[in-house]
């Protein structure tokens, strides 16, 4: 009798009614208003996302106080780097003891962003950026070097080429 | 009149429900199903001859790759099948902080498997309820080690870094609202009468079945087979934690949503004692800068979310790469048992099957 009761009357239906119910309600009163400072879905590209401190994005080099590149070509990177995807080419420069790298090749499309050459790295001469907005509609962009057309590789962290946020 | 003929078809490999590039072949007698073969391979990459390429130090990235929804558990066996290999002892609050971003992670690969199981079964509501849970853990992913998905998390010998100033607040607000999450899951559907019509009775595998299949994970212990490796054989910190293995008897898919939903309680009190008993100290050990093996093989076996991940690795005297290296994955020794699951079953019931199995193509193609 209890089981037929229980068929007839749909409560397993309206318990999760009640909760669907109590999350829209939840969401169409507090949407859009200023007050409610956190919401589940964040507005991704007119909001610009923000990414935690240890972010993993794009790889950079990084230049000293004087504007010199740090890197000593020492080789680490390109050796640790699991998809090698960094090339190097070692070279002289007046005024400058240590080696100079005449080429620094970063092919990004091959990157998987895991960080091994920024810890192998003994001079903290390359970082991985923050940046996160990668996709290009050209190959050839995915090519990353010392000098470069559009991009390079000592750009601090430019917002993606594509992103809404910029305009 | 009519001719009585048994009809062929393919499921998949593009089907949103069958979990990636999976491709059942069917053969259906009217709408029950008389054979039944999985086949396999679109998305070989060959991660194992990779590895054999590669030092010990950077095969880790492809652990990442096989099973993408459980990253940090993968690289954890990988880790201690190296430290086995290389005789490493890892610090205590490095073995706590694993067992914890562990956990974590089979919250987040639990959260996933609910979400898919039940959209394929029909409850979407389930499906964006646990998305929203499963943000916080890839969050706290990112804020530890850089990235959400394909975390590289661990280093053979400890952690890279220490935990991110902040962490615990988040892993604690995360554990203070997860059990009011995990009621709503269950208030949606373990009373829900749809859902009890698509999964009770539904799949079944016998506990005879699953061992002589090699099954492990949720599915065995929903046959009633209280088999989990975290209990019996402890790694990480697991030896110093206080947890239940949960199991059902049923053995049919309702049972295995129950063990799951348990499993996650249970994980969830894993994460809780990390938090209050970490201990202080270092977080990696003093190992040498090229490793270089002394013992020729190890196995090791560590308890995924899906089941047992085992790593096995040769190693060369002299060499830094691996010799041969072998992954058991679950999610193919799981997926073994779909036509005892499915074969004498409805066709639409296989889609429960295939859930219930909570494979990752990533993982059973490698
Ligand atoms: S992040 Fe990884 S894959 Fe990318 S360049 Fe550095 S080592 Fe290579
Ligand atoms: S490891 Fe650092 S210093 Fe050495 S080559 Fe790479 S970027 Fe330059």
């Amino acid at each position: 009798m209890n089981k037929f009761l229980r068929t007839l009357i749909p409560f397993d239906i309206a318990k999760g009614m009640a909760i669907t119910g109590k999350h829209f309600c939840k969401v169409f009163f507090t949407a859009n208003r200023r007050k409610v400072p956190f919401h589940i879905v964040s507005e991704y590209p007119e909001v610009v996302a923000k990414v935690q401190p240890r972010y993993r994005g794009r790889l950079t080099l990084l230049k000293d106080e004087q504007g010199e590149i740090k890197c000593v070509c020492c080789l680490a990177c390109e050796k640790i780097c699991p998809t090698q995807v960094i090339t190097i080419e070692k070279g002289k420069k007046e005024g400058r003891k240590m080696p100079y790298p005449v080429r620094y090749d970063f092919e990004m499309e091959r990157c998987i962003f895991c960080e091994f050459c920024v810890e192998s790295c003994g001079f903290d001469s390359i970082i991985l950026n923050h940046q996160f907005e990668l996709a290009t509609y050209n190959r050839e962009d995915f090519s990353l070097g010392m000098e470069g057309l559009s991009q390079n590789m000592f750009e601090p962290s430019p917002v993606g080429k594509f992103s809404v946020a910029d305009d | 009149m009519f001719k009585n003929e048994e009809m062929e078809i393919n499921l998949g490999p593009q089907h949103p429900s069958t979990h990636g590039v999976l491709r059942v072949k069917l053969r259906l007698d009217g709408e029950t199903i008389t054979h039944c073969k999985p086949v396999i391979g679109y998305l070989h990459r060959g991660v194992e001859k990779i590895c054999e390429n590669q030092t010990f130090f950077q095969g880790q990235v492809w652990t990442d790759r096989m099973d993408y929804c459980s990253a940090v558990a993968n690289n954890l066996g990988w880790a201690e099948a190296n430290e086995k290999l290389f005789g490493i002892t890892v610090p205590r609050r490095a073995q706590y902080i694993r067992t914890l971003l562990n956990e974590f992670n089979r919250l987040a690969s639990h959260l996933i498997w609910l979400a898919t199981h039940a959209l394929d079964i029909g409850a979407m509501t389930v499906f964006l309820y646990a998305f929203r849970e499963r943000e916080d853990i890839l969050d706290m992913n990112e804020a530890f080690c850089g990235s959400r998905l394909t975390t590289t998390a661990f280093r053979i010998g400890g952690l890279r870094e220490d935990l991110p100033p902040g962490f615990e607040k988040m892993a604690r607000k995360f554990l203070a609202k997860f059990p009011t999450c995990l009621e709503e899951y269950e208030n949606l559907l373990s009373e829900n009468r749809i859902w009890k019509k698509r999964t009770v009775g539904v799949a079944m595998l016998s506990a005879e079945d699953a061992i002589a299949l090699g099954v492990t994970g949720p599915v065995l212990r929903a046959a009633g087979v209280p088999y989990d490796i975290r209990k019996a054989f402890p790694y990480a910190a697991y030896a110093e934690m206080d947890f239940e293995v949960p199991t059902q008897t049923a053995a049919d898919t309702y049972a295995r949503y129950l063990v799951r939903m348990a499993e996650m309680r249970q994980s969830a009190r894993i994460i809780q004692q990390c938090l209050d008993g970490m201990p202080e100290g270092p977080v990696m050990a003093k190992i040498p800068k090229i490793l270089k093996p002394e013992v020729n093989e190890v196995y090791h076996a560590t308890e995924a979310p899906k089941g047992e991940i085992g790593y096995y690795l040769v190693g060369e005297k002299g060499s830094t790469n691996p010799y041969r290296f072998h992954v058991r994955a679950p999610g193919f020794i799981n997926l073994q048992s779909l036509p005892k699951m499915a074969e004498g079953g409805l066709i639409a019931d296989i889609v429960a099957a295939i859930g219930t199995l909570d494979i990752v193509l990533g993982e059973i193609d490698r």
